[in-house]
């Protein structure tokens, strides 16, 4: 599940963590009382500081996605509807965002891009 | 106590050649610290001196709050040391070399010493002078761990090993961190292998510490910009540091900056000065480090 986590990207580890558990929890693939993978066993598969892990978890519980249950684990709590439509329109606008950067930097128009979404989704983008 | 590692204005000269000017190191207690820098930039020069292994010629150094090297014993009971070149025995097995080191450390862990030779997949048994240099990297790890230290002192732990063995000898720092919290100081000039474990960064050049930031504020704080309609005189009031200009490629008006301390909210800047802003590009660790030195560098004798 964090196979995309990119320890080059400036986005930090942590917030980077915390990101893929919000949008797993949005898309309904981390269902409520699910568990989350132990500081330290987590820390060793992804190979990175275990201090980075515990503060994913930690913000996490502060948007109230997860609960932190001292002794016992990390579990995903009910996201009310709402609060998971709000964090798929937030990701839907990041990847906007970067798509347009990057064609931004090969000066590829908008709408060179909406000609390509049509081509590729079959969805017309209108102003 | 909030340092695990103190050096204050720390000056040590050899010969004409080669000189620690005036260092200032500050490790937090519970960060993975990453020391960075080229080959003979003087890190392991500083790693002596924190050991106790040499005197510098003025300033002060404090490990785990302790006076080196006044201290040194009290100091050397609590940190697990990986030293550049092997200090192990070739004619002991790993395990007469376990029992040798073992014997001058009262907080030693025998059974997780045990459980160490099996996670790591070290044969007790296995004469030193037989052992490949990754099993060798392997043990004095082990070793460094097994006294169940506050601080870890690593000087190039992974260099020279294969990928595999550095994976594994990172992990096994991970878990003693995990379990026990304790504080890591790692050199190395394998950049990327520090990217994902660091909190904290140093940067060394020429016996002086050029940088010293957390991991994200390093990584996020530089960048490679474009600006069109720069003035050809130095940059003014800018509320960041340019650390170098050039013209970018296939175009007169536009240059390509790197610069220091940036903040997004910082692009105003730029309309406010009579310039505009076309492009901010993200610099991984390693880019990051390769500009933050050549900008520290006389301009003749570091160029891509």
């Amino acid at each position: 599940m964090f196979d995309e986590i990119d320890p080059r990207s400036p986005v930090p580890l942590y917030a980077q963590i915390a990101a893929r558990v919000r949008m797993a929890v949005a898309a309904g693939e981390l269902a409520a009382g699910e568990s989350l993978p132990s500081v330290r066993s987590l820390s060793r598969t992804l190979r990175v500081n275990p201090a980075t892990v515990v503060q994913a978890y930690r913000d996490l519980a502060a948007d109230g996605f997860v609960d932190l249950r001292h002794g016992q684990g990390t579990f995903i709590k009910e996201v009310p509807t709402f609060v998971r439509e709000e964090e798929r329109e937030l990701q839907a606008a990041q990847m906007v965002r970067k798509l347009l950067q990057d064609a931004a930097r090969m000066g590829i128009g908008v709408e060179e891009l909406a000609h390509a979404f049509k081509t590729e989704a079959g969805v017309e983008i209108r102003e | 106590m909030n340092s695990a590692i103190e050096l204050s204005d720390v000056g040590w000269k050899a010969g004409k050649s080669f000189a620690l000017k005036d260092l200032t190191i500050r490790v937090p207690v519970g960060s993975i610290y990453g020391f960075l820098g080229p080959n003979g930039s003087g890190k392991t020069t500083t790693i002596r001196m924190l050991m106790g292994m040499m005197k510098p010629d003025h300033g002060k150094i404090r490990v785990l709050g302790l006076d080196v090297p006044s201290e040194m014993p009290k100091v050397l009971a609590r940190v697990g040391y990986v030293p550049e070149r092997p200090h192990t025995y070739p004619a002991l097995t790993v395990g007469e070399q376990m029992r040798y080191h073992a014997s001058f450390f009262k907080n030693w862990d025998e059974g997780w010493g045990k459980e160490l030779i099996d996670r790591l997949g070290l044969d007790p048994a296995r004469k030193i002078a037989r052992m490949s240099k990754g099993e060798t990297g392997k043990l004095l790890l082990l070793l460094a761990l097994s006294q169940r230290p506050d601080l870890l002192v690593l000087d190039e732990p992974t260099d020279g090993l294969d990928p595999v063995v550095r994976r594994d000898v990172l992990t096994a720092v991970l878990d003693y961190v995990g379990e026990t919290g304790a504080t890591v100081f790692i050199s190395s000039h394998l950049v990327h292998e520090l990217e994902r474990i660091c909190d904290w960064v140093g940067v060394m050049d020429d016996g002086q510490l050029v940088a010293e930031l957390p991991m994200t504020a390093f990584k996020n704080g530089i960048k490679r910009i474009k600006v069109a309609g720069a003035p050809a005189t130095t940059v003014e009031n800018a509320p960041f540091t340019v650390l170098s200009r050039e013209q970018a490629n296939g175009s007169a008006s536009v240059e390509t900056w790197i610069v220091r301390g940036w903040q997004d909210p910082m692009r105003t800047y730029f309309t406010s000065a009579g310039m505009t802003l076309r492009d901010v590009v993200d610099l991984d660790l390693e880019e990051g480090f390769v500009e933050l030195l050549r900008s520290s560098r006389p301009k003749t004798s570091y160029r891509s």
